[in-house]
C-alpha cells in the first residue's frame, strides 16, 4: 500500500485547525503531529485553547477550518483506537451510579448500540480500576469520591477501552499526592508499552518528567517537538507572553 | 367508600387504572429529565401540547368529521407540537447565549399563547364535541374512557419499551454527554429518542391531569426516588412505583371521601411522598444530616475545650 509506511509513525495529526466560539478564533490554523509511542504535552496559558484543541480533534467542537486524522483515518473510523479522559469537573458527581458502572462505560465503544455490558465487560472494568489503585472502591457511589479519585475513575474508564492513543485533559488538575502518583505510574506504563498519550498539562515544572514531546500553544502553535529542543526559555516566554525580566518564571526550563 | 366498593365501580376502576399507567410511565421517564437538569422541560411539553391537541381536534373535526376528543389523535398532535417546542427551546440555547431556562420559558409561553388563541377560535366555531376541550387545561380524570386507558397503556408501554431498549445509551448521554459522542453515540440520535419518550410520558396525562399539573408527575417521583436509591435502574424503577402508587392513592382519596378533582389530589399525594423521602431517606435525609452535623459540632467543641483546659493546666 502506498504511503502507509510514514503514516504508521504518526498516531494523530491536526491540519490547519481553527476554532471560534462566536467571533474571535480560539485556535488559529493549528498544525500538530503526534508520533506514535510518545507522551505529547499540550502546554500553554489559560485560554490558550488547549482543551478546545482536543475537543476539536475528537469532533466535540466543529472546526472553522482544517481537519484531523488518527492513524491516517478520520476520527469516526478510528474511535475505538482512541481513548478520551475529559476533565472530571464536566459531569455531575451526584449522579446515582457506582465507580464500577462509570468505568464500564469505557467498554461501550466496542459494545455499540443496544448491546448490554456483561460479566466480561465488568471484569475489564475491575482490571482497569486495579491499574489506578481503586479496585477496592468499585462499589462506591461516585458522589463519595475525592477530586483525585474522580480523576482516577475517568482514567480507568479510558484504560478499559485499551486504546492505542489517549487524550487526557488536565489529569493532574486539583488532585492529592496519592492520586498524582497513581496517574504518573499509569502514564509510565503506557509509555513503556508503546501507547501514545496526548496530555493537556498546566504544570510547567513537571513537563520534562512526564512528556517526551511538547507543544507550546497560545491560540496557535508556538513550537512543537521533543522536549529538549522545544521546551526552551524563549519559546515558553513567547507562549506565556512574559517579559524576559521575569526570569524566575522560567527557572525550570533548560 | 371501601377500596373494594371503589374498585367494583366501572368508572372508578377506569380512572384508577388510567392514572396508575400515567403515574408509572411519567415517573420512570421523568428520571431522565430530572438528571439532565431539565425538570421544567415537561412543563414546556405539556403547555405546547395544548395547541397540539387542539390542532388535532380541528383536523379530526373538519377533515375526518370524527370525534375531536379521540385519545390517539390527541396524543399524536401533542407529541408532534411538544417535540417541536423541545427542539425549539434546545435550539435557542445551543445557537445563542440565552440559557436553557430562559429558552424553555420562551418556548412554553409562545406555544401556550398559540394554544389559548386556538381554544378561543374553537369555542367560537361550530365544531361538534367542543364541549370538553377546556378540560385540557386542568384535566378531568372522570371523562377517561376504556378506550382512552387502552391507548394510554399502549403508547406508554411503547415509551417504556424504548427506554428499556436504549437504557445504556440514555444513561451514558445523561451522565456524560461529550463522552457519549466520543464513543460514537450520535448526540442527535440519542436526544431525539430520549425527548420523544419524555414527550409521550407528558402528553398521555394531559387529558386526565391537565397540562398545568402534569409536570408534577414527571418531577416529583424522581426527586423522591433519588433520595432512596444509589443506581440508575433502582432510581427509575422506584420512581415508576412512586408515580403509580401515588396516583392510585390520590385517585382513591379524591373519589372515596370528598369528591374533589383527581389530578390535584394526586399531586398532593406525590408531594407527601416527596416530603417523607426528604425527611426520612437514609444517607440523604435533611433531618439526619442536621442531627449528624450538630453532634459532630458538639463533639469537636468539647474536644477543643479539653485541649484548651489541658493547655492552661500545663
Amino acid at each position: 500500500m502506498n504511503g502507509t509506511e510514514p503514516r504508521q509513525q504518526i498516531a494523530c495529526r491536526a491540519r490547519n485547525l481553527s476554532v471560534a466560539y462566536g467571533g474571535d478564533p480560539v485556535l488559529r490554523a493549528v498544525d500538530l503531529e503526534v508520533p506514535a509511542g510518545v507522551v505529547m504535552g499540550i502546554v500553554g496559558p489559560n485560554g490558550a485553547g488547549k482543551s478546545t484543541l482536543i475537543k476539536a480533534m475528537l469532533g466535540l467542537v466543529t472546526p472553522l477550518t482544517g481537519h484531523s486524522e488518527f492513524f491516517g483515518l478520520p476520527f469516526a473510523k478510528a474511535r475505538k483506537r482512541v481513548g478520551y479522559m475529559p476533565q472530571s469537573t464536566t459531569v455531575d458527581w451526584d449522579f446515582p451510579t457506582t465507580v464500577l458502572d462509570v468505568v464500564t462505560m469505557g467498554t461501550y465503544a466496542s459494545l455499540g448500540w443496544l448491546r448490554r455490558p456483561g460479566a466480561g465487560q465488568r471484569d475489564q472494568a475491575v482490571q482497569a480500576l486495579e491499574q489506578v489503585g481503586m479496585a477496592q472502591l468499585a462499589a462506591r457511589q461516585i458522589g463519595e469520591l475525592s477530586g483525585g479519585q474522580r480523576q482516577r475513575v475517568f482514567l480507568a474508564r479510558a484504560l478499559v477501552q485499551a486504546p492505542e492513543l489517549y487524550f487526557m485533559d488536565e489529569p493532574f488538575q486539583g488532585i492529592d499526592a496519592k492520586s498524582q502518583q497513581a496517574i504518573v505510574q499509569v502514564l509510565h506504563r503506557l509509555r513503556q508499552t508503546g501507547r501514545t498519550v496526548v496530555i493537556v498539562h498546566h504544570d510547567l515544572a513537571t513537563v520534562a518528567d512526564y512528556c517526551d514531546q511538547v507543544t507550546l500553544l497560545n491560540r496557535s502553535v508556538v513550537a512543537s517537538g521533543p522536549v529538549a529542543r522545544v521546551f526552551t526559555r524563549p519559546n515558553i516566554r513567547t507562549a506565556y507572553e512574559v517579559a524576559s525580566s521575569e526570569m524566575e518564571f522560567l527557572e525550570f526550563a533548560p | 367508600m371501601s377500596p373494594l366498593e371503589f374498585l367494583a365501580d366501572h368508572t372508578y376502576r377506569t380512572v384508577f387504572i388510567g392514572v396508575s399507567i400515567i403515574g408509572l410511565v411519567s415517573g420512570a421517564l421523568g428520571s431522565f429529565a430530572y438528571l439532565r437538569k431539565q425538570s421544567l422541560i415537561s412543563d414546556v411539553i405539556s403547555h405546547a401540547a395544548l395547541p397540539g391537541t387542539l390542532l388535532a381536534f380541528l383536523a379530526a373535526a373538519t377533515v375526518w368529521q370524527g370525534d375531536g376528543r379521540n385519545m390517539l389523535g390527541l396524543i399524536i398532535g401533542a407529541v408532534l407540537i411538544g417535540t417541536l417546542a423541545v427542539g425549539y427551546a434546545n435550539q435557542i440555547s445551543r445557537g445563542s447565549k440565552i440559557r436553557i431556562d430562559t429558552a424553555m420559558a420562551i418556548a412554553l409561553t409562545v406555544f401556550f399563547g398559540a394554544g389559548m388563541l386556538l381554544m378561543r377560535i374553537i369555542a367560537n366555531g361550530p365544531f361538534p364535541g367542543k364541549g370538553g376541550i377546556q378540560d385540557y387545561l386542568f384535566g378531568n380524570a372522570s371523562v377517561m374512557t376504556r378506550a382512552d386507558v387502552v391507548t394510554s397503556a399502549l403508547v406508554g408501554g411503547a415509551a417504556l419499551a424504548i427506554m428499556l431498549l436504549f437504557f445504556k445509551e440514555f444513561v451514558l448521554r445523561t451522565f456524560d454527554a461529550h463522552y457519549a459522542t466520543v464513543l460514537g453515540y450520535r448526540a442527535a440520535t440519542v436526544d431525539t429518542l430520549l425527548f420523544t419518550v419524555i414527550v409521550i410520558a407528558t402528553v398521555i396525562g394531559v387529558k386526565a391531569v391537565g397540562l398545568v399539573l402534569m409536570v408534577a408527575f414527571l418531577i416529583t417521583p424522581p426527586a423522591a426516588a433519588r433520595q432512596w436509591t444509589r443506581s440508575m435502574p433502582a432510581m427509575v424503577a422506584l420512581s415508576a412505583v412512586i408515580g403509580a402508587v401515588g396516583s392510585c392513592l390520590g385517585a382513591y382519596l379524591s373519589i372515596a371521601f370528598v369528591p374533589v378533582p383527581t389530578g390535584p389530589l394526586i399531586v398532593l399525594t406525590l408531594f407527601a411522598i416527596f416530603v417523607l423521602s426528604l425527611l426520612a431517606a437514609p444517607g440523604r435525609s435533611v433531618v439526619l444530616r442536621a442531627v449528624k452535623h450538630a453532634r459532630a459540632r458538639r463533639l469537636l467543641m468539647r474536644e477543643l475545650d479539653t485541649v484548651a483546659v489541658e493547655g492552661r493546666a500545663s
